[in-house]
């Protein structure tokens, strides 16, 4: 879906000015590169996300003269060549998902007993989590987390991984059901959301 | 809950970097950015300005955009026509000794050496005609973009008309060096270079500030 803000501060003025005066570019990457940068640490691991990061700002300056004005908003191009590079650390982010099953960030649950209780319901999810998303094929990963994570609409994402919208939808359909079905068998999910929000 | 908003809430556990950690990477682009030579040419278009020509006091010349990429590309295109256009030229000579009869309906009568002399002035028109329109698209002339597609159409009519492989051959090349510089030179990143390269010539100097 395009759309134009008709603000000079939006992402595609920014890009168009870039096109005579580059240095402008490097407002974008302001404005964008920590969220972009969390994603691609969750995804690869925040070492490969450090190089990542300028990886993908330089593969979007290099190709700034090809981004289509009529989208004000940059971030689902952004994620699309970040995903894209991602996919060239696949054993990376395969090896991310393996080390995130063994770390453990507690929920702050006054009683101990529950904080000890959400905190080993929250390994265990995001273990379960982890090893679902170690499974899905690379596409249907993309699709997932680009929603999940990076809150993009369908129509995002399909514009930043360049495949139709009823792929997306299809891709993110058969994500959501493998996911389900690893969690569905230990009620995971369930006992975390219940111990979260009884905080 | 379900899996979506599973993940999206232990995804917020990962903290947005802090600002030191992004350090390196803009440091990257940032020598990326000086690097382009789009850059270089703001910057000598903006010391121009700064610095006033020593005999008026004024402003050496008005702020002429740096051509982007696409339009230096399109440009390289046209002097590869250029050279394309001449070999097609030197293609068709070994032909001249067979051209005889009617032309167009007239009886030729011409020699073989006037024949030549033609083929080689009339051959060479073309190749001015690239040359002269990619040191115009260079410099931002938006007709030297509309007479390159008319060239290109010129081009199209070039290839029907080939005879022998080495023609055509040359012909072919011709048409998609022209299809190449047209296609970019009507991106909108080109389009955005002609209409700045437009506003700076018709800016009175006295108008001409820094940035």
């Amino acid at each position: 879906m395009k759309r134009r803000r008709g603000s000079a501060a939006d992402d595609a003025a920014v890009i168009e000015s870039s096109w005579l005066e580059p240095e402008r570019f490097a407002v974008l990457f302001d404005r964008h590169a920590p969220h972009i940068h969390r994603y691609l640490a969750r995804r690869a691991g925040r070492q490969v996300a450090d190089d990542l990061v300028a990886e993908t700002f330089l593969t979007a300056f290099a190709k700034r003269d090809r981004y289509d004005l009529g989208y004000s908003d940059a971030r689902p191009w952004l994620y699309g060549i970040a995903t894209n590079l991602v996919g060239q650390h696949r054993r990376d982010e395969v090896r991310q998902y393996r080390i995130m099953q063994g770390a453990v960030a507690e929920p702050e649950v006054p009683d101990h007993a529950d904080r000890v209780a959400a905190g080993v319901t929250a390994q265990a999810t995001r273990a379960l989590l982890d090893a679902a998303l170690a499974e899905l094929s690379a596409g249907d990963r993309d699709v997932l987390l680009l929603i999940a994570w990076e809150q993009l609409t369908y129509q995002e994402v399909s514009r930043a991984l360049a495949i139709p919208a009823g792929t997306v939808r299809s891709r993110l359909h058969r994500a959501r059901t493998k996911v389900r079905q690893v969690l569905a068998g230990t009620g995971a999910a369930a006992t975390y959301e219940e111990l979260t929000t009884n905080e | 809950m379900n899996e979506i908003e599973l993940l999206r809430e232990l995804a917020q556990e990962t903290p947005l970097p802090a600002p030191a950690e992004l350090d390196a990477a803009r440091a990257r682009l940032v020598a990326a950015i000086t690097t382009d030579p789009a850059a270089y040419a703001a910057a000598a278009a903006r010391a121009a300005v700064e610095q006033p020509g020593p005999s008026t006091g004024q402003p050496t010349g008005p702020l002429q955009p740096a051509a982007p990429k696409p339009v230096l590309a399109a440009a390289k295109f046209m002097y590869g026509g250029a050279v394309t256009s001449a070999a097609y030229v030197i293609a068709i000579l070994p032909f001249v000794g067979s051209i005889h009869g009617k032309v167009l309906g007239y009886r030729l009568t011409a020699t073989p050496l006037t024949i030549t002399v033609v083929i080689v002035v009339f051959g060479l028109v073309p190749v001015a005609l690239w040359l002269w329109m990619a040191r115009a698209v260079g410099q931002g002339r938006n007709w030297a973009r509309i007479l390159s597609a008319v060239l290109f159409t010129l081009a199209t009519l070039q290839l029907i008309e080939g005879r022998g492989v080495a023609q055509v051959f040359c012909a072919a090349l011709t048409w998609l060096s022209g299809l190449a510089a047209v296609w970019l030179l009507w991106r909108p990143a080109s389009s955005a270079f002609f209409k700045s390269a437009r506003a700076a010539r018709s800016r009175p100097p006295s108008q001409i500030s820094g940035p």
